[in-house]
């Protein structure tokens, strides 16, 4: 059944070629629609487009989703409800090429390198002293409204940390359930992009 | 026509040189780093191995250290662990298979630094580890230190990096069960490049 149906479909195929190298219009289908389809010369059209689709391909995975957007998919359940497990999303890498990281966002830090990445919120910037008391976010000794947080899940006590220049402290959004810590400025590769 | 189809050929020939060249001499980064994918490779293994075959590759496993190998592992949601030498090595991979049904083990960054003499390594990787039963895969990033032992790298100690200054806080990631089962090693969060 699956041969017969394929023989059929080659013999349509080499028919609608017949057609289009002898010059003789398709029936069905009008000759500006089909120049705008398949162009003049169907054999060219169809090795440019052949040439632009390895060199689409190549300019993503070589270049774009190397260094301007790196493709992720999210495991685990620190970061829920704001982001879900399995999720995708995308680092973008260029967001801290002219700027610093902010209280709020949510980065990718590497570990031994961009394959693997902890999804984290940066909620302590350099030379800042962090605490968490009463499960609320202490910032040099104030307690800060954290309008990104989708539901308020209370962080387990933390002594007051003082943070070097260079260094940011990162958690996950559900607090009860992320780890958290100081990384250096080298360790976040961008941010996350949705 | 003609000419162009030389140069392609000229240039293939040029691509498969230089790639016989990489096979036939490769760099001391080179071969450290299939040193430690064959590792990976020995440390995993599928259901259904036989007890002969397990043992086999357990002691296979000892031969990529030293006989005096420090090893100190302490990932997220798991018991640290400290061996020294190949046996103790050999004895925590029998246990392993004798635990679990299957694993599969990658390394998929590896920065290696090889000293000036040549003689020792130092390489930061992350260790992926997917596990059965356990819904997600399980990440985290260790030193490597190896050295050459008659022509050979041989690793000679291991040890955990804390990715975050504050992993296992109380109450906090996996150490806590809350969410996950005992034993889920996973790291919370891990985002994986879809490759």
């Amino acid at each position: 059944m699956i041969l017969s149906v394929r023989r059929n479909l080659s013999g349509l195929a080499v028919q609608i070629m017949n057609k289009m190298e002898t010059g003789a219009p398709a029936a069905r289908f009008p000759e500006w629609l089909r120049i705008a389809l398949v162009g003049r010369n169907p054999k060219r059209t169809l090795i440019r487009a052949a040439v632009l689709a390895v060199l689409c391909y190549c300019f993503f995975k070589l270049f774009v989703f190397k260094f301007i957007v790196l493709p992720v998919r999210v495991e685990g359940n620190s970061m829920f409800p704001t982001y879900h497990d399995r999720g995708i999303n995308f680092v973008n890498r260029l967001a801290y090429r002219h700027a610093d990281p902010q209280r709020g966002d949510v980065v990718g830090i590497r570990m031994a390198g961009p394959s693997v990445m902890l999804m984290k919120r940066i909620v302590g910037l350099p030379g800042e002293t962090i605490a968490f008391e009463d499960g609320r976010l202490l910032v040099n000794g104030k307690a800060i409204d954290e309008p990104y947080l989708q539901h308020h899940s209370p962080a387990p006590p933390l002594d007051p940390v003082t943070l070097r220049p260079n260094e940011y402290y990162v958690i996950g959004d559900n607090r009860m359930n992320s780890d958290r810590g100081r990384i250096d400025r080298g360790r976040i590769i961008g941010k996350i992009a949705l | 026509m003609k000419r162009a189809v030389q140069v392609l050929v000229l240039a293939a020939l040029v691509i498969f040189g230089c790639w016989l060249w990489t096979v036939m001499f490769p760099s001391p980064e080179a071969v450290v780093r299939n040193r430690l994918n064959a590792l990976a490779k020995t440390l995993s293994f599928k259901s259904g191995s036989g007890m002969i075959s397990q043992a086999f590759r357990a002691q296979k496993a000892a031969e990529f250290f030293t006989t005096d190998a420090e090893i100190e592992v302490n990932v997220a949601g798991y018991d640290p662990v400290t061996m020294h030498g190949r046996d103790e090595v050999q004895q925590a991979a029998i246990m392993a298979r004798s635990r679990l049904t299957s694993l599969k083990i990658e390394f998929p960054d590896m920065n290696i630094t090889i000293d000036p003499g040549g003689q020792t390594a130092k390489v930061n990787l992350t260790g992926k580890a997917d596990i059965p039963g356990e819904r997600d895969i399980s990440a985290q990033e260790f030193n490597f230190l190896l050295k050459k032992v008659d022509g050979q790298w041989l690793i000679y100690r291991v040890e955990t990096v804390k990715t975050l200054s504050d992993m296992n806080v109380p109450g906090g990631g996996a150490a806590s069960g809350l969410l996950m089962p005992r034993m889920s090693g996973r790291m919370p969060d891990a985002l994986y490049r879809r490759t």
